[in-house]
């Protein structure tokens, strides 16, 4: 089975990275996260309510829809934070990409860590511009708007597809396709995962993303 | 092929169906309120089981007014057979100008049916993910932007529900369609669309061409509202005899000085009520008529019957030629003459010329004339004996 795969590419200023990779990420958890299972004597389960909240962008002309859950909020955050910090950091070039990955995982045999298989990948690839004035950034700020506009829709059309998502596990295989460590929500499981290109690596954008692609096929 | 469900099976869709609409009227219509929506995530459930199975397990408040106007416009019947349902919605200027936005709308194509879908579970779960993305993507169209703009200054946004094909025609040259998402079921494919508007500037045309009802979008929430009553109503009563308001630095104990010093019945203050009435009366019966139609469909009926009486007391104060005092205009720069002469000209014309048999007569008074009777009285006797005399000298000739 091969897993599903989205590329953005975007083009921002360094203080929109953030912004720009959290909202695309927050939209496609908000699908992807269910109410928390609670579990009963006879093993059936209710399903808790997700709640949503809305987020205004400092930087960028939108507003985005994420997951009422601060601690999925807080892992998301920091994990963006890295890659930008490093994006943005001097030593890069400006490029670099970040992805979410859903993936589940197989019960593990004997001796062997549970092999965990991804079934769907959202990567954002971005590229780094540098504004001279307000009045650039002022045009900047609503041309990403525009252009991550684009992009919400796109993640709308993706999940009505209604494409594979893993079944729904018995209670003692839960955590092999959800991630229970969160208190109030249930989102099925991911990581996030980054690389920044090097100024010595030129022109190997383009092998990386290759060799991520190979990566996240080759099973 | 529509597949054959029993009878169990239909009813269990039609009840999702129905939720599906009604929650996504809610999701439309707080999201046009101009304010962030913010919902809790729930991990233990509560409440009855149908009312968390229709929850989609997605937390939406409902706001009670729209869920009302939604089953009205649903009227408890099979929804499927009656789709699409429409979420018309438009901005509303305080010149009154009108124009409508975008139209959502859940429709069904029973042509692409999936037979093999069972209900509860994936018609339900493809449901919920419909609901998320009509959430996402609600706040990236146009109209979100506009919405959080609004205020009772500038504009408002409104909505309607109706059932029926959306009226496309409404929203100019260039309008953009979305699909927002769909679900396969076995009586067809529901899905969720929206059209909006490109272009966002009001052409006189549209003014008035719509005469359905509108539903403001902030009606339910009553700070705005008493806001919005309460200026108009110092609007319809402002006089000098109403308490000066205090400016944001200014000294409280000037105001008890002020206060003692306003004069305790204002000069022309009639003029100020007057002002009004010119004004609103033309516009009124073809408004009132226009409530009277329609106030069923308000949400709040109260509201309207307040705005109705209002009205009512605006008519009554007609101005009339009796009451009308003119104040002499002292226009800058004119000369004197000028000025009384057109204070001159408007007597003139203010009521019927007088005739030319009484121009030198002074008009008597009452004093005068029962004074002039008493001393008629006193000589009555001079006017006798000139009687008499004059009678003896006809005798005599």
């Amino acid at each position: 089975m091969n897993a599903r795969s989205q590329i953005f590419e975007l083009t921002v200023e360094g203080r929109q990275a953030d912004e720009a990779v959290a909202s695309l990420f927050h939209t496609v958890l908000f699908h992807r996260s269910l109410g928390k299972f609670t579990y009963n004597d006879e093993g059936s389960y209710s399903v808790g309510t997700v709640g949503y909240t809305d987020v205004d962008c400092d930087f960028i002309d939108l507003t985005y829809v994420c997951c009422s859950s601060p601690s999925l909020e807080q892992t998301i955050r920091r994990e963006i934070n890295c890659f930008s910090e490093q994006l943005r950091g001097n030593e890069g070039t400006g490029m670099g990409q970040i992805s979410l990955e859903f993936f589940q995982k197989k019960p593990s045999r004997w001796l062997f860590q549970p092999e965990c298989i991804p079934w769907e990948v959202w990567t954002v690839r971005l590229e780094l511009i540098t504004l001279n004035n307000e009045g650039e950034r002022q045009v900047c700020r609503e041309k990403v708007g525009e252009m991550l506009t684009d992009k919400v829709l796109y993640i709308a059309e993706v999940m009505n597809r209604h494409d594979y998502l893993p079944k729904m596990p018995i209670q003692s295989e839960l955590e092999t396709v959800f991630d229970a460590s969160y208190r109030d929500i249930q989102p099925y499981l991911f990581k996030v995962n980054y690389s920044i290109s090097g100024p010595s690596s030129g022109s190997t954008v383009g092998s990386t993303m290759k060799k991520l692609i190979r990566e996240t096929l080759s099973f | 092929m529509i597949m054959k469900l029993n009878s169990q099976e239909k009813k269990e869709l039609d009840k999702f169906t129905k939720f599906l609409a009604l929650k996504s009227t809610q999701i439309i219509v707080q999201s046009r309120l101009g304010e962030k929506v913010s919902t809790a995530c729930k991990p233990q459930t509560t409440g009855t089981d149908w009312s968390i199975l229709f929850q989609f397990n997605l937390n939406i408040n409902d706001i009670p007014e729209v869920l009302v106007e939604g089953k009205k416009i649903l009227n408890g019947e099979v929804l499927s057979s009656r789709l699409p349902l429409c979420i018309e919605i438009s901005l509303r200027t305080v010149e009154g100008d009108h124009m409508v936005l975008e139209t959502w709308y859940l429709s069904l194509s029973p042509e692409q049916c999936d037979p093999t879908a069972r209900i509860i579970h994936t018609i339900y779960n493809h449901m919920g993910i419909l609901l998320k993305s009509l959430v996402s993507v609600s706040r990236v169209i146009p109209a979100y932007k506009l919405s959080r703009r609004q205020g009772p200054e500038s504009f408002v946004i409104c909505y309607r529900m109706y059932m029926g094909e959306p009226l496309q025609q409404c929203l100019g040259e260039g309008f953009k369609n979305i699909c927002v998402g769909q679900v396969c079921t076995p009586l067809g494919t529901f899905a969720l669309s929206v059209s909006y508007r490109t272009k966002m500037t009001i052409s006189p045309t549209q003014t008035g061409r719509d005469n359905s009802i509108m539903l403001k979008s902030d009606h339910f929430n009553t700070h705005v509202c008493t806001q919005i009553g309460e200026q108009e109503e110092k609007d319809n009563t402002s006089s000098l005899s109403d308490i000066m308001k205090i400016g944001a630095f200014a000294d409280l104990k000037k105001k008890t000085l002020e206060y003692d010093m306003m004069m305790p019945s204002p000069p022309f203050s009639k003029i100020f009520k007057e002002k009004l009435s010119p004004n609103k009366c033309p516009v009124f019966p073809e408004a009132v008529n226009k409530e009277m139609e329609n106030s069923e469909k308000y949400i709040d009926s109260s509201a309207s019957t307040h705005t109705l009486e209002a009205r009512m007391d605006s008519l009554t104060m007609v101005s009339t030629n009796d009451d009308f005092i003119m104040v002499d205009l002292k226009t800058p720069f004119a000369n004197t003459n000028e000025k009384s002469e057109l204070g001159k000209f408007y007597r003139e014309w203010q009521s019927a010329p007088p005739l030319q048999a009484f121009v030198d007569v002074t008009p008597p008074e009452e004093l005068d004339v029962a004074k002039q009777l008493a001393t008629f009285e006193s000589s009555l006797n001079e006017y006798d004996s000139v009687v008499q005399s004059l009678c003896s000298s006809v005798n005599n000739s």
